[in-house]
C-alpha cells in the first residue's frame, strides 16, 4: 500500500502541497483531479522522489521514501512517467525501453517484456528502431507508459498521459491503462482531464490549490455537483 | 542471439593487436634526430586528442559542462614531474620507458582522485554550477603551483626528458577505445539519457550523481595520464601551459567536433592543436592580403548561409550552389587582396604568424555559423556509414537515419 501522510511541501514561500494524505491499495487506480497549478504533478514528484517534502511521510508496503534517492524508489517497485512524456528524443524507442529498464539484471525477463511492450503498443513495434523524437505526440505518451512498464512496477504513476492528445488517441490511453490496471497493475494517475480519469478510476482525490478538498469513488466524484461544476464543464 | 565467445575474443584480440602494431610503426617512423620537431608535434597531437575525447566524456556524452579540464592535465603533469624529480629519479634515469608508463598511472591516479574530490560536492548540483566550480579549479590549481616553492613557482619545473610516440599514440587509443565501449556497454545507454533529461533518468532509476561522478574521474583521469606523459615530452611544466586558454582549447575541440562524437572531437582536436602549429612558418606579407581574404571569407559565409536558409532544392543542386560560393569567396579574396595591395596604406609588411589565433577564431566563427551542431554531430565513424556515404545502403543505416 502506497500512502502519503501530511505531505508539505514548499516552493521558495508557496505551499504548493498542503497537509495531503492520500492512500493507494494494491489493485486500484486512483486519480488525482484538479486544475492547472494544484499541485497534481509535485504529490506524483514528491512520492517518486523527485522533490523532497517539507514535512510529512511518504511509505510504500512500511518502508518510507521521503529519504531514499529516486532510483532507490523504482527498485522498490513504482515507476514514474513523468509530466510532458519527457522521452530521450535522441534514442531509438528500442533504446527507451532499454533504459526503462535500466536496473534490471534478468536479461530473459527483460525480453520477455520488451515482448509485451511492444504486443501492447504495436505501433512501437513499427517504430522499434526509430529516433522516438520524430514520432508523434500519441506514440511518444505510447512508449513513455511503455518505458515505465520495462521495470516491472508493482504501482504506475502517470502524470498527464492525456496532455495534448487528440480525443481518440486519449480514449487509446485510458484503454489501454484500465487494461493495464485490469492485468493487476495498481495505478496512480494525475489528470487534468477529469472525465475521462474519473470513469475507470475506483477512487479518486481532488486537489485544489495544494490542498485535498474532496475523495470519494470515482462515479461518487462524476455525479458530485462541486466536481461537475469546477471540472467537468458543468 | 547466440554469443560467441571465441569470434567475440578474436575481434578483441585483433583490435588491440593492430592498436599496439600502430602504435609501434608511428613510433619507429618518428624516430631519429632529424625528426626531433614532427616527434613533438605528434606527441602534442596525441595528448590533445586525449584531453579533448577525455573531455567529450564528460561535457559531450554526459551532458555535465565542466570548463577547468586543465586542471586535471596539470595535476597529472606536476604529479609526473614531480615523482620523478624526486622518488622515482633512478628509474627514470635507468628504465625511462617502464617510468613513463607508471608515471601516466601515477598521474591519472591523482587527477582522478582530485576528480572524484571536486565531482563528488558539485556533480549533484543541477544546471551551471559545475562550470563555475570547474572554472574555480583550475584557477586554484595554477594559483598552487605558482605560489608552491616545491613546485618550482612560477618558473616552473624541470623533468627528465622521455620521449615516447608509442605510449602516447597508446594512450590515445586507449582513451577512445575506453570511451566508445562505455557508451555501447549496458550502461552508456544511462550515460547519454542523463545529458538529455536528468528528471527521466532518475525516474528510470538511473543513479544520476554517480553516472555524473563516474564520467567526471574517468575524464579526470585521462587528462592526467596526458598530463604526466606531457611533462616528460617537454621536460619541463610551467603553469602558463595550464592556463585558462588551454581548458578553453580542449572545449573548443569538443564543440567543434560535435558534442558527444568520439570521432568528430579526435578530427577537430588534431585540426585545431595542428592549425596555429602549423601558421607558425608563415612568411611576411603584405597588410592587403590578409585583408582579402578576410572579405571574401565573409563573402563565402554570406552566400552559404543564405543558401541554407532559403533554398530548397536537391542535394546534388545544393551541393553546387555550396561550392559555387566557395569558389565566389576565393576569388573575391583573390581579387580584394591583389586591389588593397596597391593602396599605400595597406602595403606595409606583416608577419604571417600572427594571424594564428585570429585564424583559429575565425575557422571557430564560421563554423558554428554553417554548423552550429559541430562537424560530425552525434554522428560517430562506423564502417556501415562510410557504406552509406559510397551509396550502398545497408537496411541497418537505413533505420539509423
Amino acid at each position: 500500500m502506497l500512502e502519503t501522510k501530511n505531505l508539505n511541501v514548499f516552493y521558495g514561500a508557496i505551499n504548493a502541497l498542503n497537509d495531503v494524505s492520500i492512500t493507494v491499495q494494491p489493485g486500484e487506480i486512483v486519480a488525482i483531479i484538479g486544475s492547472n497549478g494544484a499541485g497534481k504533478s509535485t504529490l506524483l514528484r514528491t512520492i517518486s522522489g523527485l522533490i523532497r517534502p517539507r514535512s510529512g511521510s511518504v511509505s510504500y508496503n512500511g518502508k518510507e521514501l521521503t529519504t531514499l534517492q529516486p532510483h532507490e524508489i523504482v527498485k522498490l517497485g513504482l515507476s514514474h512517467a513523468p509530466e510532458g512524456r519527457r522521452i530521450f528524443t535522441n534514442m531509438t524507442v528500442e533504446e527507451n525501453l532499454q533504459l526503462g529498464a535500466y536496473l534490471r539484471k534478468d536479461k530473459a525477463g527483460v525480453a520477455a517484456d520488451m515482448e509485451m511492450v511492444l504486443g501492447r503498443f504495436p505501433r512501437l513495434k513499427e517504430r522499434f528502431k526509430q529516433n522516438s523524437g520524430t514520432m508523434s505526440g500519441g506514440e511518444q505518451q505510447m512508449l513513455a507508459i511503455g518505458r515505465a512498464l520495462m521495470s516491472r512496477p508493482e504501482i504506475l504513476l502517470l502524470d498527464e498521459p492525456s496532455l495534448g492528445l487528440a480525443p481518440f488517441l486519449i480514449t487509446e490511453i485510458f484503454n489501454i491503462v484500465k487494461d493495464l490496471n485490469a492485468d493487476g497493475k495498481t495505478v496512480l494517475i494525475v489528470e487534468q482531464n477529469a472525465n475521462r480519469a474519473l470513469e475507470i478510476a475506483h477512487r479518486a482525490y481532488v486537489l485544489e490549490t495544494g490542498e485535498l478538498v474532496l475523495q470519494g469513488s470515482g462515479q461518487e466524484l462524476l455525479h458530485d455537483p462541486k466536481v461537475k461544476e469546477a471540472y467537468l464543464g458543468g | 542471439m547466440q554469443f560467441n565467445f571465441g569470434k567475440w575474443f578474436g575481434t578483441r584480440a585483433i583490435s588491440v593487436i593492430v592498436a599496439v602494431l600502430f602504435c609501434l610503426l608511428l613510433d619507429k617512423v618518428m624516430q631519429g634526430p632529424d625528426k626531433s620537431y614532427y616527434r613533438f608535434l605528434m606527441s602534442l597531437a596525441g595528448i590533445y586528442v586525449t584531453l579533448a575525447v577525455s573531455l567529450n566524456l564528460i561535457n559531450g556524452i554526459t551532458g555535465q559542462f565542466s570548463i577547468g579540464h586543465a586542471a586535471f592535465y596539470q595535476i597529472g603533469a606536476y604529479t609526473g614531474a614531480v615523482l620523478a624529480a624526486n622518488k622515482f629519479s633512478h628509474l627514470a634515469a635507468t628504465k625511462p620507458l617502464l617510468w613513463l608508463f607508471l608515471a601516466a598511472l601515477f598521474g591519472a591516479i591523482a587527477a582522478g582522485l582530485a576528480g572524484l574530490i571536486v565531482g563528488l560536492p558539485s556533480l549533484r548540483l543541477k544546471g551551471d554550477y559545475l562550470a563555475v566550480v570547474t572554472l574555480g579549479i583550475g584557477e586554484i590549481v595554477t594559483i598552487i603551483a605558482k605560489n608552491q616553492k616545491s613546485l618550482g613557482e612560477a618558473y616552473g619545473l624541470s623533468t627528465a626528458k622521455i620521449e615516447s610516440v608509442f605510449l602516447i599514440s597508446l594512450l590515445a587509443i586507449v582513451c577512445i577505445a575506453v570511451c566508445r565501449n562505455l557508451l555501447k556497454s549496458a550502461h552508456g545507454l544511462a550515460f547519454l539519457a542523463v545529458r538529455e533529461d536528468e528528471v527521466a533518468s532518475a525516474a528510470m532509476g538511473v543513479n544520476l550523481t554517480r553516472v555524473k561522478v563516474t564520467a567526471f574521474v574517468l575524464g579526470s583521469a585521462f587528462a592526467g595520464a596526458a598530463g604526466a606523459l606531457y611533462a616528460h615530452t617537454k621536460a619541463f611544466v610551467s603553469p602558463p601551459d595550464f592556463s585558462m586558454d588551454v581548458s578553453f582549447l580542449i572545449l573548443t575541440m569538443v564543440v567543434l567536433g560535435g558534442t558527444g562524437s568520439i570521432t568528430g572531437t579526435t578530427i577537430a582536436a588534431v585540426v585545431l592543436f595542428l592549425i596555429p602549429e602549423k601558421m607558425r612558418d608563415l612568411p611576411y606579407v603584405q597588410m592587403g592580403t590578409p585583408l582579402g581574404v578576410a572579405i571574401g571569407i565573409i563573402v563565402a559565409v554570406v552566400l552559404l548561409r543564405k543558401i541554407q536558409e532559403s533554398f530548397h532544392g536537391s542535394a546534388s543542386e545544393r551541393l553546387g550552389r555550396n561550392l559555387g560560393s566557395v569558389g565566389i569567396g576565393i576569388v573575391v579574396a583573390f581579387v580584394m587582396a591583389k586591389v588593397l595591395v596597391m593602396v599605400p596604406a595597406f602595403q606595409s609588411m606583416i608577419n604571417g604568424a600572427l594571424f594564428r589565433m585570429p585564424v583559429l577564431a575565425v575557422t571557430l566563427v564560421v563554423l558554428m555559423l554553417l554548423r552550429p551542431q559541430g562537424i560530425f554531430g552525434h554522428h560517430e565513424f562506423s564502417w556501415s556509414w562510410v557504406q552509406k556515404l559510397l551509396g550502398k545502403k545497408s537496411p541497418e543505416t537505413e533505420v539509423a537515419a
